[in-house]
Formats: C-alpha cells, sequence, structure tokens
C-alpha cells in the first residue's frame, strides 16, 4: 500500500497512464503471434490480389503434403533422444558434483557454468571439419550429440540445485543398507527429483527445438532437416510462400507454448538463483 | 574382486562424471583448442583433407586491417548488442514494473499480463524473425497497411530492406523475443523488496522517484547485471537474428562478427580465416567477462560457482 494524496484528477491521470502502457505492452506481446495465427488460416495465394477471404485450412494441408511432417520427425526424433541423453548424463553428474568433494571439483563446476554461455558461433568451423573428415556430415547422429552436448551444462546446473534441497543423509543411510550408488541415484533421488528434471527435459527439449546454426552447418539433405531449416525452404530468393511459412510456424510453436506453460516459473529461478536470494 | 571403500567411491566419481567430461572435452575444449590452431593456418573447405599450412597471424592481421573490420565491430557492439541490451533491460524494467503495479491488481490482470509475456518468450527465434518479416511485408504487411490506411506514409516501407529502418527492425525483433525472460526474472526480484520500506520511506516523505532511485533500483542491481552480463554473451555471439532476418544485407550493411564467421566459413569457404574472427569474439567476451566481474564484484555468482 503506498500513502497517495487523494487528488482525483491526478489519480484519473495516472490510472489513464498505466492502462494505455498495460494496452500497449498486451498489443507489443501479441500482435506478432497473433498475425501469425491469422495469417496460416488466410488464402495467401502467392500472386496476390484480392482473392476469396474467409478462413482456408489450405496453408497447412500443403505443407503436410509438401513433405512438412518429414521436418517435424526428425525434429522430434533429434530433439528427444538429445534431450534423454543429457538428461541421463546430467543426472550423475549433478549427483556426483553435489555429493562429492574432489580435486578438479571447482573446475568441472566452473566449465558447465561457462558452457552455459559458450558461443557456438565458434565451435560450429571445428566441429563441422571432424564430421566432415569423419564421414558425419548429414547425419542425425551427429546432429544429437551436439544437441545432447549442447543442452548437457544447463541441465547439470538446474539439475544440482534441485540436489542440494535433498538431504545427504538420505542416500547415505541407503547406502547403509547396502545400496549402491547407482541404486542410490535411480531408486532414490530420481523419484524426488523428478520434477527437477521434467522441467530440465523441457528446457533442453525447447533449447533444442529451436536451434538453426548447427543444423544449417551439418545437414543438406532435405530428408534429414529439422523444423527450423525446412521454415525457411518457404522462403524463396524472389518470392516468399507466406502461407507455408505461417502454417509451418503455427505448428512448430504450439508445443513450444503447450511446454512452455508449467515450466516458466521454474526457469526464471533456475536462472538467476544467485542473484535473487 | 573386494575393492577399498575408498578406492571404490573414487570410482563411482569417475564413473558419474566420465559422460560430462566426454562433452566438456570433446565438444567444448577441443574444438576451442582446434579452432584456435585453424586461425593460424590458411585451410578452406576445399583442402579439408589435406588441411592448411601455418601463415602465423596473417588471417588475424588481414581481418583486423581489413575495409569491413570497421562496419562489423560497430554493428556488433553498437546495434546488436549496446542499444538491444539497453532497450531490453529498460523494457524489462518497464514490464516488471507494471506487472508488479497495485493498478493491474486492482483490474485483476496480472495473471493475464503474465500469460501475455509467455508467448513471445515461447516462440522460437526462427519464428520470431518470421512473424516480424510479415509484419514488415511491403506487399502485405500489416504495419504497412494500417500506416498506409492512416496516411501516415505514402509508400509501403521495405522496414527490412531499408538502410535507415533496418536495425530498428532487427532490434525490434530480438527485443521482442527476449524481453520476457529479462521482465519476468525482474519482477521476482521486485516481489521481493519488503513493502515496509516503500511504506517507511513514504511517511518519511519520500516521493515515488526517490522510492524508485533509492530503494528498487539498488534491490534490483543484482539482478539486473546478472541479467545484463547474460544478455550481453547472448546476443554478441548470436547468429539467428541479423542471419534469418537480412542475411547480412542489404549488401553488407548488417554484418555482425556472428554472420561474418558464417560467411567466411561456409560461403567464401576460408575455414582459417573464419576460425581468427571466432578466437577474436572469444578473446572480446572473455575480457568483457573479466572486466564486468571486475566492476559489478558478482559475489552470488562466485559463491555458486566455488
Amino acid at each position: 500500500m503506498r500513502v497517495e494524496k487523494n487528488n482525483p484528477i491526478a489519480n484519473a491521470i495516472e490510472n489513464g497512464g498505466m492502462l494505455l502502457a498495460f494496452i500497449l505492452f498486451g498489443v507489443f506481446l501479441l500482435a506478432p503471434a497473433f498475425y501469425v495465427f491469422k495469417g496460416s488460416f488466410e488464402n495467401l495465394s502467392v500472386s496476390l490480389v484480392a482473392t476469396d477471404s474467409g478462413w482456408t485450412l489450405r496453408n497447412y494441408i500443403s505443407i503436410f503434403e509438401n513433405g512438412y511432417f518429414v521436418y517435424v520427425i526428425n525434429s522430434l526424433v533429434v530433439c528427444i533422444t538429445a534431450t534423454i541423453l543429457a538428461c541421463t548424463i546430467a543426472l550423475f553428474a549433478a549427483y556426483g558434483l553435489s555429493r562429492f568433494r574432489f580435486r578438479g571439483r571447482s573446475l568441472v563446476f566452473g566449465s558447465i557454468m561457462g558452457g552455459q554461455f559458450f558461443p557456438w558461433i565458434i565451435l560450429v568451423n571445428p566441429i563441422f571439419i571432424v564430421f566432415a573428415r569423419s564421414g558425419m556430415v548429414n547425419s542425425q547422429v551427429a546432429l544429437i550429440l551436439c544437441y545432447t552436448a549442447f543442452i548437457t551444462p544447463f541441465t547439470i546446473y538446474l539439475l544440482i540445485g534441485y540436489l542440494t534441497t535433498i538431504p545427504k543423509s538420505l542416500d547415505e543411510a541407503a547406502i547403509v543398507d547396502g545400496a549402491s550408488r547407482f541404486t542410490v541415484v535411480t531408486q532414490i533421488i530420481l523419484p524426488i527429483i523428478w520434477p527437477g528434471m521434467v522441467a530440465a527435459a523441457t528446457f533442453g527439449f525447447l533449447q533444442s527445438w529451436s536451434e538453426y546454426l548447427l543444423v544449417l552447418a551439418l545437414i543438406t539433405d532435405d530428408s534429414l532437416k529439422t523444423i527450423p531449416l525446412g521454415l525457411y525452404q518457404y522462403f524463396g530468393d524472389v518470392q516468399v510462400d507466406w502461407g507455408a511459412v505461417m502454417a509451418g510456424s503455427v505448428v512448430a510453436t504450439l508445443p513450444t507454448l503447450l511446454l512452455f506453460l508449467p515450466l516458466q516459473r521454474k526457469l526464471v529461478s533456475g536462472l538467476t538463483q544467485g542473484a535473487t536470494k | 574382486m573386494t575393492l577399498s571403500p575408498k578406492l571404490r567411491e573414487r570410482l563411482t566419481i569417475f564413473f558419474m562424471l566420465l559422460p560430462t567430461f566426454a562433452i566438456l572435452v570433446g565438444f567444448y575444449l577441443y574444438p576451442t583448442l582446434y579452432n584456435l590452431e585453424l586461425s593460424f593456418t590458411d585451410i578452406t573447405l576445399l583442402k579439408l583433407k589435406r588441411g592448411g599450412d601455418f601463415i602465423g597471424l596473417a588471417n588475424y592481421w588481414e581481418f583486423l586491417t581489413s575495409d569491413s573490420f570497421f562496419a562489423i565491430a560497430v554493428n556488433t557492439v553498437l546495434w546488436l548488442t549496446g542499444i538491444s541490451v539497453v532497450c531490453r533491460l529498460l523494457l524489462g524494467l518497464g514490464f516488471a514494473m507494471l506487472l508488479n503495479s497495485q493498478f493491474l491488481k486492482n483490474i485483476r490482470m496480472t495473471t493475464l499480463a503474465r500469460l501475455m509475456l509467455l508467448v513471445p518468450w515461447a516462440t522460437p527465434p526462427v519464428v520470431a524473425v518470421i512473424a516480424w518479416r510479415w509484419l514488415f511485408d511491403p506487399t502485405h504487411g500489416p504495419i504497412n497497411s494500417w500506416l498506409l490506411a492512416t496516411g501516415l506514409i505514402d509508400d509501403p516501407v521495405a522496414f527490412t530492406a531499408n538502410l535507415a529502418t533496418v536495425w530498428p527492425a532487427i532490434i525490434t525483433i530480438i527485443v521482442w523475443n527476449t524481453t520476457p525472460l529479462i521482465g519476468v526474472s525482474l519482477l521476482a526480484a521486485l516481489q521481493t523488496i519488503p513493502e515496509e520500506l516503500n511504506e517507511a520511506a513514504a511517511i518519511d516523505g519520500a516521493n515515488r522517484w526517490q522510492q524508485f532511485r533509492y530503494i528498487t533500483l539498488p534491490y534490483l542491481m543484482p539482478t539486473i547485471s546478472v541479467l545484463g552480463l547474460m544478455s550481453v554473451i547472448w546476443t554478441f555471439n548470436n547468429f539467428v537474428y541479423v542471419w534469418l532476418t537480412t542475411g547480412a544485407g542489404p549488401g553488407t550493411f548488417t554484418n555482425v562478427l556472428a554472420t561474418e564467421v558464417y560467411l567466411k566459413a561456409f560461403v567464401d569457404l576460408r575455414i582459417g580465416y573464419s576460425a581468427a574472427i571466432g578466437v577474436t569474439m572469444a578473446v572480446v567476451m572473455a575480457a568483457f567477462g573479466a572486466l564486468y566481474f571486475r566492476f559489478f564484484g558478482l559475489n552470488e555468482m562466485q559463491e555458486k560457482v566455488g
């Protein structure tokens, strides 16, 4: 509660200003998404001028008839595999880092922090050469490996946050009872940090889902392209097939929107933990 | 086979961290060093198998003295990074203050406003660029039809091809896509400020501006500096926004370091030269990060690492 002077005119002006700010805020945030969604149902023939108005599913039908589902499936295969790999690797790494003190621990921790910010634009040349020399250009395996490496550092970082809240006495009790560390991680720790795993997996999936640079460098075969690369197929040299682009964009964004809703609060606390506490 | 408990524990740690080591070494450390090596050679994509010859610092010298260097540096540092990060922080602060305001609570719009922030945030960058290219489109785009209808312009403006509007257009896309994260993070920080502080200040006669300046802002500073550092690093190295919006064009007007790395490697096929640009970027970022830590003294962040 603020202590305010009761001046009705000043209040009205202030409330009006706030309302205007709120409306502008809403328009700025929603307009681009709204117009893409609207456009994806419109009849935007490339030859343009007044076509018949009214909404149509033509754009969606045409992209799926022209092989858009191949990109969707490629994206799903690559992103889901990479996410599962990264989460498995990160679970054990986060456990090891949070439970044991050993020489070189802070170096590993520092590298993981640094890995989150590492510019992939710099790594793309050497990685491309290594894969090109071993004949792994146009290989989904190469892409999956890259994406796993790409999302693992942040996954570890998120999971360590969760693991430090679990008391060590819990796993020590199990060890005394004769359980191995592996059993502790999979049978005791995993169920407890399951919400954290879900958050980490969602984040990893989203990260790889929208990745563009590595797939641009590594994949040229049309049958192996993922959604981000596939979408830009519709941008011709002279003309853009806007209907297809927008229908494709809606398809590409729906899963991310659905996954984002439950995730966003966790993400914020994960990202700025150090600063806000 | 029986192992001593101590050795067993060591082996456990080793195997738990082995895949992570493999990733850090194989995908981060080795490529970085290999890139450094490449940057001293004249290797091209055409003689990939044979490898290049050692040419010392020639690539660096050529890049730093090239005609395009100054323009690329200004584009990257001023436009892509500087202006866009400042815009994002200011607008993000505005979003956070608005979301935290009594006004939105009174009209019961706080939850709706939060949900609206999610839309740009959840949009993949590739789609964000498409959405805005559609809005900016000279023939079909809503912005042009609106400006034409209201008579503000007489002819359609090709926002992403016009030298005067292309950078503001790119920055708009980046700001739209990345400000929600900053807004929500600052909101989380705003909500940790004890109400009593503002009340006490108000009783002591502090006006709104003074409350903001001496209470809110100091409270937000740690978050702002972390977000600032993250944003600068992400944006400085960012490739997709410029590449997908303009392809570094018109001509090379919006060329930045990241697009130059890609163009030199995959269009001109000069991997060695491109690697030298990459190393230059890494050096600049490392220097920036070091200075930043020195000036802002982010103890919380360092504690977490240590």
